[in-house]
């Protein structure tokens, strides 16, 4: 009962402290007499603009009885034009119409800068999650193999990536290796990025397959499997289960870096929000949604992993 | 002593010598023979090597020198694939080892399915007798960490028998086991006895020796000194050492 009561205590305190971090923010924009232009964002996110449709050439627009069709005529023999399915009838019955006047319009949206740069960030994000996991298993494999070779090369690997700043090694990858062979933007940001997770996600699984018992390996082995069907069956599911919470923080971290291949020239989310500030003049509205959009993203993904968690927490 | 390999010997170690990396001579010239559907049990205090004896047999421990054929098949052959062999002896360790993320039917299927790759029906009628013989048909859906350290251990046998092994070596099966729940344990490795498994067992428990070996070994700092009957080895011991060990223990 106590207990109860004090919770509820403490959660006035979180909402008060939230309300003043609220009015605090709307305090700080009024001292610098900042107005507030939300709507100005919206036309970047979505744009509603009707899409209209105009005539190919000059005639004669004939209207149907319901009203539900058009159909221009033409002066010079071109086959007739048919509109429908439409929201707003410009023309009226009878009307002469000439080329690249408007016939109709119909409701359409279409996506904003922003939306498009969300895109981008989520195309990149996708495809250097997929292959910095695939690297990342490989050469966490390696950093635990006995051959030198293996151990040496991975090791090698992973100390540089670390060692070196991912803007560093997205020039690098842009300037040097993109030109070598010949990548685009698109593919040289992707690599870097998946070359700079991977050394992490090494790391993770590396630490995840050493934190299995010896004793599993030992019991796949006794039973006739070879090294990589234990690593399969075995090692590997129960290590993965276990990387899981890392993991994710990695596959958040890769999100939020992403935003970085911005500096060349990719148009992702951070670039969007560059770019519509210089054209809205509303520097606080673009950059607060999207910072939403990225929590969007990396909620969305902690989410998901949370609910993976769940699904393989029955065999505890 | 040594004897001539005869179709009768399935485990055949000669002249075993095992060091680690750090020097320590963990077996020194041991050898023994292993018959056909014989029940071998080694005893000796902690760090006498009897662990690691019964390692080298399925090549979990490599030997230094010496030679151990299974079966017929020498070990240490370029042309023996040692995965091969391991399907030939199942093994079951102290701490259980159950495979955590998968079912009790799934621990025992597994390796027939993607070592053997027997046919699924065959092999899960197969586990469900296995599981069956060891008392847990009805545990079968459960996860290892459901289940009793009793339990787990048998899981873990038919798990190894699901192989169809030759032969079954035991480490300490019961070691890790709460005392009311030995006594299931030794009564399934009793039964697979009768049944004429050949076993090898390292084991403290005096009373399944003497109730249920053909022969009884004891390993001292890495030496095989006795090798004898049950009753010679309780009740007569030949070396002051065993007697000196038995004293204690019993």
């Amino acid at each position: 009962m106590e207990k109860t009561s004090s919770n509820l205590l403490w959660h006035g305190v979180l909402l008060a402290v939230l309300l003043s971090f609220g009015y605090s923010i709307v305090l700080a924009s009024q001292s610098i007499e900042y107005n507030w232009r939300w709507e100005r964002v919206v036309p970047y996110l979505v744009n509603m603009e009707p899409k209209s449709a105009v005539a190919p050439f000059d005639g004669v627009a004939k209207v149907s009885a319901d009203g539900l069709s058009v159909v221009v005529t033409s002066d010079n023999g071109e086959p007739d034009r048919a509109y429908q399915e439409f929201s707003h009838l410009i023309v009226g019955d009878g009307d002469l119409v000439f080329e690249g006047d408007v016939i109709v319009t119909r409701e359409d949206w279409r996506m904003g800068p922003i939306m498009n740069g969300l895109v981008v960030t989520l195309k990149i994000s996708i495809v250097s999650l997929f292959f910095a996991v695939i690297i990342g298993l490989f050469v966490g494999l390696a950093r635990i193999s006995s051959n030198p070779l293996l151990k040496h090369l991975s090791l090698l690997y992973v100390e540089i990536v670390r060692g070196t700043p991912l803007l560093v090694q997205i020039f690098i990858f842009y300037f040097f290796i993109g030109t070598v062979l010949g990548l685009d933007r698109f593919t040289a940001g992707a690599a870097a990025l998946s070359i700079f997770a991977a050394a992490y996600v090494a790391e993770i699984i590396r630490s995840g397959i050493q934190s299995i018992p010896a004793g599993q390996m030992e019991a796949a082995r006794s039973l006739g499997m070879n090294y990589s069907k234990a690593m399969i069956h075995i090692i590997l599911p129960q290590a993965f289960k276990r990387t899981l919470p890392p993991m994710a923080g990695q596959f958040i971290n890769l999100i939020k870096d992403s935003s970085l291949v911005s500096v060349i020239s990719i148009t992702d989310l951070t670039k969007a929000g560059r770019e519509v500030v210089s054209g809205t003049f509303a520097p606080f509205e673009v950059w607060f949604t999207v910072a939403l959009l990225y929590l969007v993203l990396t909620g969305t993904l902690s989410w998901m992993v949370k609910l993976l968690e769940k699904r393989l927490a029955t065999s505890d | 002593m040594i004897k001539e390999y005869q179709g009768n010997d399935m485990i055949v170690a000669t002249q075993i010598d095992k060091f680690y990396g750090n020097g320590c001579h963990a077996l020194k010239a041991v050898s023994a023979i292993v018959h056909r559907a014989e029940v071998v049990v080694v005893i000796g205090p902690s760090g006498s090597g009897k662990s690691t004896f019964l390692r080298t047999l399925n090549q979990l421990e490599t030997i230094s020198s010496g030679s151990i054929s299974i079966d017929g098949t020498d070990m240490y052959d370029k042309d023996t694939d040692i995965n091969k062999l391991r399907e030939e002896v199942g093994m079951v360790f102290q701490g259980f080892n159950l495979f955590p993320h998968m079912s009790v039917l799934e621990n025992v299927m597994l390796a027939p399915l993607k070592v053997s790759k027997r046919n699924r029906q065959e092999v899960e009628s197969h586990a469900r007798q296995l599981l069956c013989k060891v008392g847990l048909e009805t545990r079968i859906d459960n996860y290892p960490s459901q289940l009793s350290g009793g339990q787990m251990q048998r899981v873990a046998i038919a798990r190894a028998l699901a192989m169809k092994p030759n032969i079954m070596l035991f480490d300490e099966p019961t070691s890790a086991l709460d005392p009311e729940m030995v006594g299931e344990v030794l009564d399934v490795m009793k039964g697979l006895a009768e049944d004429g498994m050949t076993m090898v067992v390292v084991t403290h428990e005096m009373g399944f020796a003497r109730e249920v070996a053909d022969r009884v070994l004891f390993m001292e700092e890495g030496q095989l000194l006795v090798d004898d009957t049950p009753t010679t080895f309780f009740d007569n011991p030949p070396h002051s050492r065993l007697a000196e060990f038995l004293s204690q223990v019993l």
